[in-house]
């Protein structure tokens, strides 16, 4: 089989993780915690980021993106598996009201739906994306991003001053 | 900044591959025909659920094909943004109503995780044991409708037999057949009503008498069954872990993962089970790693019941929950594969 999963301990393989990304790139921050290994970077150095993950470092799964809408700048955290008890988060903060990312789907395909549904439920464009349509809402005639802070739902009031 | 780019719908594919018949339209193969596209669903007699594909044939072969998933968004994301913790539990279930106790226990897990609170030893006991009642409750179906769609009616009947058996100890301890809504954040709703783990014992106990003759033996190795199935729909490694397949899909390629090993949760990393690979990667393969999986559930619900602890089932949480702003994770597996909630 042509697929090797990690081996080894687990804190030495986060270390070698975080060497590995910090022989490439300036991290703004790190930390490692239990099984996962946090990183936040710049936006413009997160495709390449991706790619030294599933290339040198053979970090085989990316399990998720999200994204959440903090007024004014959008965090997205990536999350990798290397399906061995090991996690790595990457989180990157764009700023604008129409914010633009390089998009992951060269070192993960997978994250071709995950950054589909970004873009429909916050309206992150995903650049370099191959096929950036909205998988969930009407693909015309709708030109709101539901998840939005901004996008108000009428059960809101139900809830205000309960919290 | 990169300017955004408007997407041309039309000439890409759901792989992103530019679609070669798209792209020159005048293509025909040798006997002078071309490939057809065919709409399917959102209401098909042969699709369990609302869904439509679009479908690119050549004859009588799926050559390319586009979900449309919209449908079934219910924008559960959205309610669960302007509600209190608790109330998001029973949107979970409504997930995957199938095996839905694995999607509460995700979302649990990650409330737990910020509220940073301990949760007595019984009520993860009684999570695990359920979990995995509800991992039988969806494979044991799952092999049924396999088979229905083979053409075969009887096995459905013996899953479902032993699903309705199942929901009747689910309905005992949740009160619910369906929508359970048992697991709280910090504990479960309910301790098991007396004698209950008497009754799942004898059950399971019977459970594995019958599995081999009404599930294994009926199905495995019947020429039809092999013809059907066989290199049917091959999955190698290199592409489910490109695809980010997870759960039994991946395992039946070969690639050797299990959140409840490789990330315990709850109390899986007490109990003894193996991981089930298969080589294949056929829709032989993933009945195989089905079967064998049920088999591993089996023995983990028999651990539970010999450990289980007494005690609480809940933990104090105040009256009402309000962790302080921050995030919280929790990632189980369910009976399709990883789910996290964050």
């Amino acid at each position: 089989m042509a697929i090797t999963l990690p081996e080894g301990d687990l804190d030495t393989r986060l270390e070698r993780y975080l060497e590995g990304f910090q022989g490439h790139f300036e991290l703004e921050e790190h930390d490692a915690k239990g099984n996962a290994l946090r990183i936040v970077v710049d936006p413009a150095s997160l495709p390449a980021l991706l790619a030294v993950a599933r290339e040198e470092l053979n970090i085989l799964h990316l399990s998720f993106i999200t994204v959440v809408d903090r007024q004014g700048s959008f965090e997205i955290t990536y999350e990798l598996l290397d399906l061995r008890g090991g996690r790595v988060i990457i989180r990157t903060t764009i700023e604008g009201e129409e914010p633009v990312i390089g998009t992951a789907t060269r070192a993960y395909p997978t994250a071709n739906w995950h950054e589909r549904e970004a873009y429909d439920m916050f309206g992150v464009a995903f650049a370099g994306h191959p096929d950036l349509r909205r998988p969930y809402m009407w693909q015309d005639h709708f030109d709101h991003h539901p998840l939005l802070k901004s996008f108000e739902i009428s059960t809101r009031r139900t809830f205000e001053g309960l919290r | 900044m990169l300017e955004r780019e408007r997407v041309d719908f039309l000439d890409h594919t759901l792989t992103g591959r530019r679609s070669e018949r798209l792209a020159r339209p005048d293509v025909r193969d040798e006997f002078g025909l071309e490939a057809l596209d065919m709409n399917m669903g959102p209401q098909h007699p042969a699709m369990h659920g609302l869904l439509r594909l679009i479908l690119e044939l050549d004859g009588e072969t799926v050559v390319r094909c586009d979900p449309v998933m919209g449908y079934l968004h219910r924008c559960q994301e959205k309610i669960a943004e302007n509600r209190m913790y608790p109330a998001v539990i029973p949107l979970t279930d409504r997930l995957d109503y199938f095996a839905n106790l694995h999607n509460e226990h995700g979302y649990v897990l990650a409330v737990e995780d910020l509220l940073d609170a301990e949760i007595p030893p019984r009520a993860e006991a009684i999570r695990v044991l359920m979990s995995e009642i509800m991992r039988l409750a969806s494979h044991i179906p799952s092999i049924g409708f396999l088979m229905l769609e083979l053409g075969a009616f009887t096995p459905i009947l013996y899953a479902f037999r032993e699903r309705e058996r199942l929901q009747n100890i689910l309905e005992a301890v949740t009160g619910a057949r369906m929508m359970f809504h048992y697991f709280r954040i910090g504990g479960v709703k309910a301790d098991l009503p007396p004698g209950m783990v008497e009754e799942i014992w004898e059950y399971i106990e019977g459970l594995e008498e019958r599995f081999q003759p009404d599930l294994v033996d009926l199905i495995q190795g019947s020429e039809i069954f092999v013809g059907r199935t066989r290199n049917v729909g091959t999955m190698t490694p290199e592409a489910a872990l490109e695809m980010g397949l997870t759960g039994p899909p991946l395992r039946c390629t070969g690639v050797d993962f299990d959140i409840r090993r490789d990330y315990p949760y709850s109390w899986y990393d007490r109990v003894d089970f193996d991981v089930i690979t298969d080589e294949a990667g056929d829709v032989e393969a993933s009945y195989r790693v089905r079967v064998a999986e049920c088999l591993q559930s089996i023995k983990i619900i028999k651990q539970i019941l010999q450990m289980m602890p007494e005690g609480e089932v809940m933990a104090d949480m105040g009256r009402r929950i309000r962790p302080a702003e921050g995030e919280g994770f929790g990632r189980v597996e369910s009976a399709r594969g990883s789910s996290p909630s964050t």
